[in-house]
Protein backbone atom coordinates (compact mmCIF):
# COMPACT_ATOMS: atom_id res chain seq x y z
CA UNK A 1 0.00 0.00 0.00
CA UNK A 2 1.61 3.29 -1.08
CA UNK A 3 0.24 7.17 -0.57
CA UNK A 4 1.34 9.56 -3.02
CA UNK A 5 1.99 13.06 -1.82
CA UNK A 6 -0.15 15.38 -3.93
CA UNK A 7 -0.06 19.06 -4.29
CA UNK A 8 -3.00 21.56 -5.02
CA UNK A 9 -6.90 21.41 -4.31
CA UNK A 10 -6.06 23.43 -0.61
CA UNK A 11 -9.35 25.57 -1.44
CA UNK A 12 -11.50 23.06 -2.42
CA UNK A 13 -10.58 20.76 0.64
CA UNK A 14 -11.38 23.91 2.88
CA UNK A 15 -14.99 24.31 0.95
CA UNK A 16 -15.54 20.79 1.22
CA UNK A 17 -15.12 20.96 4.90
CA UNK A 18 -17.26 24.11 5.05
CA UNK A 19 -19.85 22.39 2.91
CA UNK A 20 -19.71 19.81 5.41
CA UNK A 21 -20.40 21.63 8.65
CA UNK A 22 -22.88 23.73 6.56
CA UNK A 23 -25.20 21.10 6.21
CA UNK A 24 -25.10 20.16 9.88
CA UNK A 25 -25.58 23.45 11.00
CA UNK A 26 -25.30 25.26 14.12
CA UNK A 27 -24.39 23.09 17.02
CA UNK A 28 -24.88 24.59 20.30
CA UNK A 29 -25.04 23.05 23.93
CA UNK A 30 -29.15 22.63 23.82
CA UNK A 31 -28.55 20.43 20.62
CA UNK A 32 -26.52 18.42 22.63
CA UNK A 33 -28.16 18.13 25.36
CA UNK A 34 -30.92 17.10 23.56
CA UNK A 35 -28.71 14.32 21.85
CA UNK A 36 -27.66 12.81 25.19
CA UNK A 37 -31.29 13.31 26.45
CA UNK A 38 -32.87 11.35 23.36
CA UNK A 39 -30.65 8.70 22.47
CA UNK A 40 -29.11 7.07 24.91
CA UNK A 41 -28.60 4.19 23.72
CA UNK A 42 -26.74 5.50 21.17
CA UNK A 43 -25.00 7.60 23.40
CA UNK A 44 -23.45 4.24 25.40
CA UNK A 45 -23.04 2.46 22.08
CA UNK A 46 -20.45 5.44 21.04
CA UNK A 47 -19.03 5.38 24.68
CA UNK A 48 -18.74 1.58 24.62
CA UNK A 49 -16.53 1.57 21.42
CA UNK A 50 -14.48 5.01 22.02
CA UNK A 51 -13.66 3.07 25.16
CA UNK A 52 -14.50 6.40 27.30
CA UNK A 53 -17.63 7.24 29.53
CA UNK A 54 -18.65 10.81 28.83
CA UNK A 55 -22.16 11.11 27.71
CA UNK A 56 -22.46 14.87 27.09
CA UNK A 57 -18.69 14.39 25.05
CA UNK A 58 -20.43 11.29 23.17
CA UNK A 59 -23.25 13.39 22.37
CA UNK A 60 -21.22 16.11 21.08
CA UNK A 61 -19.36 14.01 18.44
CA UNK A 62 -22.18 12.48 17.68
CA UNK A 63 -23.72 16.31 16.89
CA UNK A 64 -20.04 17.14 15.16
CA UNK A 65 -20.12 13.84 13.11
CA UNK A 66 -23.93 13.85 12.46
CA UNK A 67 -24.53 10.87 13.62
CA UNK A 68 -21.85 9.20 11.23
CA UNK A 69 -20.71 6.71 14.40
CA UNK A 70 -17.36 5.70 13.20
CA UNK A 71 -16.56 9.31 13.02
CA UNK A 72 -17.90 9.91 16.46
CA UNK A 73 -15.81 7.17 18.02
CA UNK A 74 -12.62 8.58 16.34
CA UNK A 75 -13.52 11.88 17.63
CA UNK A 76 -13.79 10.54 21.25
CA UNK A 77 -10.63 8.34 20.84
CA UNK A 78 -8.90 11.22 19.87
CA UNK A 79 -9.89 13.86 22.10
CA UNK A 80 -9.11 10.35 25.18
CA UNK A 81 -5.27 10.79 24.40
CA UNK A 82 -5.71 14.39 25.38
CA UNK A 83 -6.15 13.45 29.10
CA UNK A 84 -4.19 12.28 31.77
CA UNK A 85 -4.85 8.85 33.23
CA UNK A 86 -5.35 9.50 37.41
CA UNK A 87 -6.03 6.32 38.63
CA UNK A 88 -7.37 2.45 38.11
CA UNK A 89 -10.49 1.71 39.79
CA UNK A 90 -10.91 -1.28 41.96
CA UNK A 91 -12.15 -4.21 39.58
CA UNK A 92 -16.22 -4.38 39.22
CA UNK A 93 -17.85 -7.58 40.41
CA UNK A 94 -20.92 -9.09 39.34
CA UNK A 95 -22.43 -9.01 42.67
CA UNK A 96 -21.87 -5.65 43.26
CA UNK A 97 -23.71 -4.25 40.09
CA UNK A 98 -26.51 -2.19 40.35
CA UNK A 99 -28.20 -4.12 38.81
CA UNK A 100 -31.93 -3.20 36.68
CA UNK A 101 -32.15 -6.02 34.05
CA UNK A 102 -31.41 -9.94 34.59
CA UNK A 103 -32.25 -12.75 32.76
CA UNK A 104 -31.48 -16.55 31.33
CA UNK A 105 -33.15 -17.73 28.75
CA UNK A 106 -31.23 -21.18 30.31
CA UNK A 107 -32.62 -21.31 33.28
CA UNK A 108 -35.85 -20.38 34.63
CA UNK A 109 -35.14 -20.35 37.94
CA UNK A 110 -32.14 -18.66 38.75
CA UNK A 111 -31.16 -17.73 42.14
CA UNK A 112 -32.59 -14.29 42.44
CA UNK A 113 -35.21 -14.45 39.59
CA UNK A 114 -35.38 -13.15 36.90
CA UNK A 115 -35.80 -9.07 36.54
CA UNK A 116 -36.86 -8.23 33.04
CA UNK A 117 -36.23 -4.53 33.29
CA UNK A 118 -35.92 -1.89 30.70
CA UNK A 119 -36.66 -3.66 27.92
CA UNK A 120 -38.96 -3.65 24.45
CA UNK A 121 -38.26 -7.42 23.76
CA UNK A 122 -41.84 -8.74 24.73
CA UNK A 123 -43.65 -5.54 22.99
CA UNK A 124 -45.16 -5.12 19.12
CA UNK A 125 -42.69 -2.55 17.54
CA UNK A 126 -45.13 -0.05 16.39
CA UNK A 127 -44.10 3.42 14.61
CA UNK A 128 -45.98 6.25 16.36
CA UNK A 129 -47.13 7.88 13.28
CA UNK A 130 -49.48 10.33 15.47
CA UNK A 131 -46.24 12.06 16.77
CA UNK A 132 -45.76 13.67 13.28
CA UNK A 133 -49.34 15.01 13.61
CA UNK A 134 -48.82 16.94 16.52
CA UNK A 135 -49.70 13.94 19.06
CA UNK A 136 -47.37 13.66 21.46
CA UNK A 137 -46.23 9.90 22.35
CA UNK A 138 -46.63 9.98 26.16
CA UNK A 139 -45.15 6.84 27.90
CA UNK A 140 -47.14 5.21 30.29
CA UNK A 141 -45.39 5.43 33.74
CA UNK A 142 -44.39 2.52 35.53
CA UNK A 143 -46.72 0.75 38.30
CA UNK A 144 -43.77 0.62 40.74
CA UNK A 145 -43.61 -3.01 43.09
CA UNK A 146 -44.38 -2.21 46.64
CA UNK A 147 -41.39 -2.92 48.24
CA UNK A 148 -37.23 -2.40 46.37
CA UNK A 149 -35.87 -5.21 43.99
CA UNK A 150 -32.44 -6.00 45.03
CA UNK A 151 -30.25 -3.65 43.74
CA UNK A 152 -27.42 -6.34 43.82
CA UNK A 153 -28.09 -9.94 42.66
CA UNK A 154 -26.22 -13.25 42.84
CA UNK A 155 -24.04 -14.48 39.98
CA UNK A 156 -25.50 -17.29 37.96
CA UNK A 157 -21.93 -18.80 37.05
CA UNK A 158 -20.91 -18.64 40.16
CA UNK A 159 -23.88 -20.52 41.47
CA UNK A 160 -23.11 -23.40 38.42
CA UNK A 161 -19.29 -23.36 39.60
CA UNK A 162 -20.71 -24.16 42.80
CA UNK A 163 -22.53 -27.54 41.91
CA UNK A 164 -20.09 -28.28 39.67
CA UNK A 165 -21.92 -27.73 36.20
CA UNK A 166 -19.00 -25.25 34.99
CA UNK A 167 -15.19 -25.61 35.55
CA UNK A 168 -14.26 -23.44 38.46
CA UNK A 169 -11.14 -21.41 37.60
CA UNK A 170 -10.02 -19.50 40.54
CA UNK A 171 -9.35 -15.44 40.28
CA UNK A 172 -5.72 -15.15 40.08
CA UNK A 173 -4.88 -11.65 42.17
CA UNK A 174 -3.64 -9.21 40.27
CA UNK A 175 -3.08 -5.53 40.83
CA UNK A 176 -5.07 -3.32 39.08
CA UNK A 177 -1.65 -1.46 37.55
CA UNK A 178 -0.33 -4.62 36.16
CA UNK A 179 -3.60 -5.68 34.15
CA UNK A 180 -3.01 -5.76 30.61
CA UNK A 181 -4.28 -2.85 28.86
CA UNK A 182 -4.30 -2.42 25.20
CA UNK A 183 -4.51 1.16 25.06
CA UNK A 184 -0.88 0.76 25.95
CA UNK A 185 0.81 -2.86 24.85
CA UNK A 186 -0.36 -4.26 21.11
CA UNK A 187 -2.33 -6.89 20.96
CA UNK A 188 -0.70 -10.11 20.06
CA UNK A 189 -1.67 -14.08 19.44
CA UNK A 190 -2.14 -15.50 21.09
CA UNK A 191 -4.02 -13.39 23.15
CA UNK A 192 -4.44 -13.01 26.50
CA UNK A 193 -7.68 -13.19 28.41
CA UNK A 194 -7.66 -9.76 29.62
CA UNK A 195 -6.96 -7.98 25.77
CA UNK A 196 -8.99 -10.32 24.56
CA UNK A 197 -11.94 -9.26 26.50
CA UNK A 198 -10.58 -5.59 26.93
CA UNK A 199 -10.78 -5.20 22.75
CA UNK A 200 -14.14 -7.05 22.74
CA UNK A 201 -15.42 -4.40 25.10
CA UNK A 202 -14.28 -1.40 23.19
CA UNK A 203 -15.37 -3.31 19.47
CA UNK A 204 -17.42 -2.04 17.10
CA UNK A 205 -21.03 -3.51 17.41
CA UNK A 206 -21.95 -4.09 14.41
CA UNK A 207 -18.77 -6.27 13.26
CA UNK A 208 -19.03 -8.10 16.22
CA UNK A 209 -22.85 -8.80 15.55
CA UNK A 210 -21.80 -9.84 11.91
CA UNK A 211 -19.33 -12.03 13.12
CA UNK A 212 -21.15 -13.29 16.16
CA UNK A 213 -24.02 -14.25 14.06
CA UNK A 214 -22.44 -16.44 11.66
CA UNK A 215 -21.57 -18.55 14.28
CA UNK A 216 -25.11 -18.44 15.99
CA UNK A 217 -26.15 -19.42 11.99
CA UNK A 218 -23.83 -22.41 12.24
CA UNK A 219 -20.51 -21.48 11.16
CA UNK A 220 -18.79 -21.78 14.20
CA UNK A 221 -18.67 -24.67 16.44
CA UNK A 222 -20.76 -24.24 19.36
CA UNK A 223 -24.53 -22.68 19.15
CA UNK A 224 -25.13 -20.32 22.30
CA UNK A 225 -27.98 -20.10 24.36
CA UNK A 226 -27.55 -17.13 27.24
CA UNK A 227 -27.08 -17.94 30.09
CA UNK A 228 -26.98 -14.53 32.28
CA UNK A 229 -27.68 -11.35 30.74
CA UNK A 230 -27.27 -8.32 32.64
CA UNK A 231 -27.72 -4.41 32.44
CA UNK A 232 -25.87 -2.51 35.39
CA UNK A 233 -24.21 0.28 36.92
CA UNK A 234 -21.11 0.12 38.68
CA UNK A 235 -19.24 2.03 40.75
CA UNK A 236 -16.06 3.82 40.32
CA UNK A 237 -14.22 2.88 43.54
CA UNK A 238 -11.13 4.99 43.47
CA UNK A 239 -8.73 5.90 45.78
CA UNK A 240 -8.62 9.14 48.38
CA UNK A 241 -5.03 10.68 49.10
CA UNK A 242 -5.34 9.68 52.52
CA UNK A 243 -6.19 5.65 51.08
CA UNK A 244 -10.03 5.60 51.51
CA UNK A 245 -11.70 3.59 49.12
CA UNK A 246 -15.13 5.83 48.10
CA UNK A 247 -17.68 5.89 44.91
CA UNK A 248 -16.97 8.91 42.72
CA UNK A 249 -20.33 7.47 40.88
CA UNK A 250 -21.99 5.35 38.63
CA UNK A 251 -21.68 4.11 35.14
CA UNK A 252 -23.85 1.92 33.12
CA UNK A 253 -22.27 -1.54 32.06
CA UNK A 254 -23.76 -4.58 30.06
CA UNK A 255 -22.06 -8.03 30.54
CA UNK A 256 -23.24 -11.30 29.14
CA UNK A 257 -22.42 -15.22 29.24
CA UNK A 258 -23.41 -17.16 26.65
CA UNK A 259 -23.24 -21.24 27.47
CA UNK A 260 -22.84 -24.35 25.43
CA UNK A 261 -22.48 -28.28 26.34
CA UNK A 262 -19.27 -29.01 26.37
CA UNK A 263 -17.04 -31.93 25.76
CA UNK A 264 -16.31 -32.68 29.25
CA UNK A 265 -19.69 -32.86 30.64
CA UNK A 266 -19.41 -29.82 31.77
CA UNK A 267 -21.03 -26.27 30.99
CA UNK A 268 -18.50 -24.05 28.58
CA UNK A 269 -19.21 -20.57 28.62
CA UNK A 270 -18.13 -17.18 26.82
CA UNK A 271 -18.11 -14.41 28.33
CA UNK A 272 -18.81 -10.04 26.96
CA UNK A 273 -19.34 -6.83 28.87
CA UNK A 274 -18.67 -3.48 27.58
CA UNK A 275 -20.09 -0.03 28.81
CA UNK A 276 -22.90 1.64 28.52
CA UNK A 277 -26.28 -0.79 27.95
CA UNK A 278 -25.69 -2.84 24.26
CA UNK A 279 -27.12 -5.96 24.78
CA UNK A 280 -26.36 -6.74 20.94
CA UNK A 281 -23.06 -7.02 21.42
CA UNK A 282 -22.38 -8.44 24.72
CA UNK A 283 -24.58 -11.64 23.37
CA UNK A 284 -22.92 -11.44 19.71
CA UNK A 285 -19.22 -11.37 21.71
CA UNK A 286 -19.89 -13.49 24.15
CA UNK A 287 -20.42 -16.01 21.39
CA UNK A 288 -17.25 -15.08 19.77
CA UNK A 289 -15.52 -15.69 22.79
CA UNK A 290 -17.53 -19.06 23.53
CA UNK A 291 -16.94 -20.34 19.83
CA UNK A 292 -12.69 -19.22 20.26
CA UNK A 293 -10.91 -21.84 21.65
CA UNK A 294 -10.00 -24.52 18.72
CA UNK A 295 -11.39 -22.33 16.10
CA UNK A 296 -9.96 -22.97 12.66
CA UNK A 297 -7.20 -20.25 11.65
CA UNK A 298 -8.73 -17.51 9.57
CA UNK A 299 -12.38 -18.77 10.29
CA UNK A 300 -14.78 -15.78 11.60
CA UNK A 301 -14.69 -17.43 15.11
CA UNK A 302 -10.89 -17.16 15.52
CA UNK A 303 -9.64 -15.06 17.77
CA UNK A 304 -6.88 -13.19 15.68
CA UNK A 305 -10.06 -12.85 13.20
CA UNK A 306 -12.51 -11.26 15.21
CA UNK A 307 -10.58 -8.92 17.07
CA UNK A 308 -8.67 -7.54 14.14
CA UNK A 309 -11.94 -7.28 12.06
CA UNK A 310 -14.10 -5.51 15.12
CA UNK A 311 -11.76 -2.88 15.86
CA UNK A 312 -13.92 0.12 14.23
CA UNK A 313 -11.51 2.83 14.61
CA UNK A 314 -8.95 0.66 12.56
CA UNK A 315 -11.44 -1.07 10.25
CA UNK A 316 -13.13 2.10 9.10
CA UNK A 317 -10.06 3.76 8.90
CA UNK A 318 -8.80 1.83 6.67
CA UNK A 319 -12.05 1.37 4.63
CA UNK A 320 -12.41 5.04 4.17
CA UNK A 321 -8.85 5.73 3.36
CA UNK A 322 -9.17 3.63 0.13
CA UNK A 323 -10.78 7.31 -0.89
CA UNK A 324 -7.16 9.19 -0.65
CA UNK A 325 -4.92 9.56 -3.57
CA UNK A 326 -3.36 5.89 -4.87
CA UNK A 327 -2.19 6.94 -7.87
CA UNK A 328 1.13 5.51 -7.50
CA UNK A 329 0.24 2.18 -6.86
CA UNK A 330 -2.67 2.44 -9.35
CA UNK A 331 -0.67 3.55 -11.76
CA UNK A 332 1.53 0.44 -11.38
CA UNK A 333 -2.12 -1.73 -11.84
CA UNK A 334 -2.66 0.22 -15.53
CA UNK A 335 1.19 -0.14 -16.07
CA UNK A 336 0.88 -4.02 -15.81
CA UNK A 337 -2.88 -4.33 -17.11
CA UNK A 338 -2.03 -2.49 -20.27
CA UNK A 339 1.67 -4.79 -20.27
CA UNK A 340 -0.81 -7.83 -20.34
CA UNK A 341 -2.86 -6.46 -22.91
CA UNK A 342 0.08 -6.04 -24.67
CA UNK A 343 1.47 -9.36 -24.13
CA UNK A 344 -1.89 -10.80 -25.21
CA UNK A 345 -1.74 -9.02 -28.74
CA UNK A 346 2.40 -9.95 -29.19
CA UNK A 347 1.91 -13.66 -29.98
CA UNK A 348 -0.01 -12.93 -33.32
CA UNK A 349 2.61 -10.78 -34.62
CA UNK A 350 5.58 -13.28 -34.63
CA UNK A 351 2.89 -16.25 -35.97
CA UNK A 352 1.87 -13.86 -39.13
CA UNK A 353 5.36 -12.86 -39.35
CA UNK A 354 6.50 -16.38 -39.55
CA UNK A 355 3.76 -17.29 -41.96
CA UNK A 356 4.87 -14.51 -43.87
CA UNK A 357 8.27 -16.12 -43.56
CA UNK A 358 7.36 -19.16 -44.15
CA UNK A 359 6.95 -19.65 -48.00
CA UNK A 360 10.75 -18.38 -48.49
CA UNK B 1 -19.98 -2.96 52.05
CA UNK B 2 -22.97 -1.33 49.88
CA UNK B 3 -26.66 -1.07 51.34
CA UNK B 4 -28.32 -4.48 50.40
CA UNK B 5 -31.68 -2.52 49.43
CA UNK B 6 -30.05 0.59 47.82
CA UNK B 7 -26.42 0.00 46.87
CA UNK B 8 -25.82 2.98 48.57
CA UNK B 9 -22.46 2.71 50.32
CA UNK B 10 -23.08 3.56 53.63
CA UNK B 11 -24.13 0.41 56.32
CA UNK B 12 -20.60 -0.48 57.90
CA UNK B 13 -18.56 1.40 55.85
CA UNK B 14 -15.98 4.14 57.98
CA UNK B 15 -17.48 7.20 58.40
CA UNK B 16 -14.90 8.77 55.94
CA UNK B 17 -16.27 6.58 52.85
CA UNK B 18 -19.76 7.16 53.54
CA UNK B 19 -18.98 11.03 53.05
CA UNK B 20 -17.35 10.92 50.27
CA UNK B 21 -19.71 7.91 48.45
CA UNK B 22 -22.57 11.09 49.11
CA UNK B 23 -20.67 14.03 48.53
CA UNK B 24 -20.04 12.24 45.13
CA UNK B 25 -23.77 12.00 44.42
CA UNK B 26 -24.94 14.74 46.99
CA UNK B 27 -27.48 17.38 44.50
CA UNK B 28 -25.30 19.33 42.42
CA UNK B 29 -26.82 22.44 43.45
CA UNK B 30 -26.88 22.12 47.05
CA UNK B 31 -23.17 20.89 47.25
CA UNK B 32 -22.11 23.91 45.61
CA UNK B 33 -23.96 25.70 48.00
CA UNK B 34 -23.07 24.36 50.99
CA UNK B 35 -19.13 24.13 49.65
CA UNK B 36 -19.50 28.16 49.40
CA UNK B 37 -20.51 28.86 52.88
CA UNK B 38 -18.13 26.96 54.61
CA UNK B 39 -15.37 27.94 52.24
CA UNK B 40 -14.80 30.96 54.04
CA UNK B 41 -14.35 29.56 57.28
CA UNK B 42 -11.17 27.39 56.47
CA UNK B 43 -9.11 30.38 55.82
CA UNK B 44 -6.58 30.13 53.10
CA UNK B 45 -6.18 27.29 50.97
CA UNK B 46 -4.00 26.22 47.95
CA UNK B 47 -5.09 24.19 45.34
CA UNK B 48 -2.73 21.30 44.95
CA UNK B 49 -4.72 19.92 41.79
CA UNK B 50 -7.94 20.78 39.89
CA UNK B 51 -7.97 18.74 36.34
CA UNK B 52 -10.01 16.44 34.59
CA UNK B 53 -8.73 13.23 33.66
CA UNK B 54 -9.20 9.26 33.15
CA UNK B 55 -9.45 6.91 35.51
CA UNK B 56 -9.80 3.19 34.17
CA UNK B 57 -12.10 1.08 35.02
CA UNK B 58 -11.17 -3.40 35.35
CA UNK B 59 -13.94 -5.32 35.70
CA UNK B 60 -13.79 -9.19 36.48
CA UNK B 61 -14.78 -12.41 34.37
CA UNK B 62 -17.11 -13.96 35.29
CA UNK B 63 -16.21 -17.63 33.55
CA UNK B 64 -12.33 -16.92 34.05
CA UNK B 65 -12.00 -14.78 36.86
CA UNK B 66 -9.76 -12.50 34.88
CA UNK B 67 -9.62 -8.87 35.57
CA UNK B 68 -9.56 -6.71 32.09
CA UNK B 69 -10.28 -3.31 31.56
CA UNK B 70 -13.65 -2.37 30.04
CA UNK B 71 -12.98 1.52 29.15
CA UNK B 72 -11.69 4.71 31.05
CA UNK B 73 -14.36 7.04 32.67
CA UNK B 74 -13.46 10.82 32.32
CA UNK B 75 -13.22 12.19 35.62
CA UNK B 76 -12.91 15.78 37.48
CA UNK B 77 -10.46 15.78 40.42
CA UNK B 78 -9.62 18.77 43.03
CA UNK B 79 -7.06 18.55 45.72
CA UNK B 80 -6.60 21.25 48.03
CA UNK B 81 -4.39 21.96 51.34
CA UNK B 82 -5.06 24.20 53.91
CA UNK B 83 -2.07 27.07 54.55
CA UNK B 84 -2.29 26.85 57.95
CA UNK B 85 -3.32 23.47 59.22
CA UNK B 86 -1.93 20.12 58.21
CA UNK B 87 -5.52 19.22 56.46
CA UNK B 88 -5.74 18.05 52.77
CA UNK B 89 -9.02 17.85 50.67
CA UNK B 90 -10.19 15.92 48.03
CA UNK B 91 -12.84 15.34 45.37
CA UNK B 92 -13.22 13.16 42.61
CA UNK B 93 -16.67 13.08 40.25
CA UNK B 94 -17.59 11.07 37.21
CA UNK B 95 -17.96 13.68 34.47
CA UNK B 96 -16.34 17.47 33.76
CA UNK B 97 -17.43 19.81 36.26
CA UNK B 98 -14.57 20.79 38.13
CA UNK B 99 -16.47 22.93 39.89
CA UNK B 100 -18.28 20.22 41.54
CA UNK B 101 -15.35 18.46 42.57
CA UNK B 102 -13.58 21.36 44.18
CA UNK B 103 -17.24 21.77 45.99
CA UNK B 104 -16.32 17.82 47.52
CA UNK B 105 -12.44 18.84 48.27
CA UNK B 106 -13.85 21.43 50.14
CA UNK B 107 -16.45 19.76 52.41
CA UNK B 108 -13.72 16.92 52.88
CA UNK B 109 -11.63 19.24 54.16
CA UNK B 110 -14.31 21.17 56.34
CA UNK B 111 -15.21 17.68 57.57
CA UNK B 112 -11.38 16.69 58.24
CA UNK B 113 -11.24 20.44 60.21
CA UNK B 114 -14.07 19.57 62.12
CA UNK B 115 -15.43 22.81 61.04
CA UNK B 116 -19.51 23.71 60.91
CA UNK B 117 -20.10 20.05 61.91
CA UNK B 118 -23.82 20.17 62.85
CA UNK B 119 -25.04 21.34 59.92
CA UNK B 120 -22.35 19.44 57.45
CA UNK B 121 -23.31 16.61 59.55
CA UNK B 122 -26.98 17.23 58.91
CA UNK B 123 -26.37 17.77 55.01
CA UNK B 124 -24.82 14.64 54.99
CA UNK B 125 -27.77 12.53 56.39
CA UNK B 126 -29.94 14.70 54.16
CA UNK B 127 -28.69 13.79 51.16
CA UNK B 128 -27.57 10.21 51.77
CA UNK B 129 -31.19 10.28 52.55
CA UNK B 130 -32.08 11.47 49.22
CA UNK B 131 -29.87 9.21 47.08
CA UNK B 132 -31.39 6.53 49.14
CA UNK B 133 -34.61 7.35 48.29
CA UNK B 134 -33.75 7.72 44.38
CA UNK B 135 -32.10 4.13 44.05
CA UNK B 136 -35.16 2.64 45.95
CA UNK B 137 -37.90 4.34 43.89
CA UNK B 138 -35.98 2.98 40.48
CA UNK B 139 -35.86 -0.30 42.54
CA UNK B 140 -39.43 -0.84 42.99
CA UNK B 141 -39.96 0.08 39.16
CA UNK B 142 -36.96 -2.33 38.48
CA UNK B 143 -38.99 -4.70 40.71
CA UNK B 144 -41.94 -3.76 38.88
CA UNK B 145 -40.69 -6.13 36.08
CA UNK B 146 -39.66 -9.68 38.02
CA UNK B 147 -41.07 -12.55 36.20
CA UNK B 148 -41.99 -15.92 36.75
CA UNK B 149 -41.45 -18.18 34.12
CA UNK B 150 -43.60 -21.15 33.15
CA UNK B 151 -42.56 -23.63 31.04
CA UNK B 152 -45.49 -26.33 29.10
Amino acid sequence: MAYVATRGGERAIDQSERLYRADLGEIDAQRVTAIRQSLPWLIDRVMGEASLYEPDLAALALAQSGGDLYEAVLLLRAWRTTQPRLAIAEPVRQEDLFTVRRISAAFKDIPGGQILGPTLDYSHRLLATGVLEGQPFVPTPVEPAARPAPARQPSLAAWQKSVGLVADVPAAPVAPDDIPDLTREPLLFPAKRAHTLQSLARADTGGVLALGYSAMRGYGNAHPTVNELRLAEAELKVRHPRGTIFSGGRVKVSQAEVTNKGKSGKLDLGFCATLGWNEVKVIAGATLDLNAPGAPKNSAVNEEFFLYHTEPVEASGFCIHFKLPHYVTFQSSLDALRDAKAKQAAPAAPAVLQRQEEPA
Amino acid sequence: MSDEMTGVISAGMPPHAHLLNTLARADDGLLKGFAEGVLPLLGEIEVVQSRTGLVMLPLRDTVASTDFHLGEVLVAEAHIRLKDRPIEGYGMVIGRDLERAMAMAVIDAAAMAGTDEERLGHFIATQATRIRAADEERLRAVEATRVEMETF
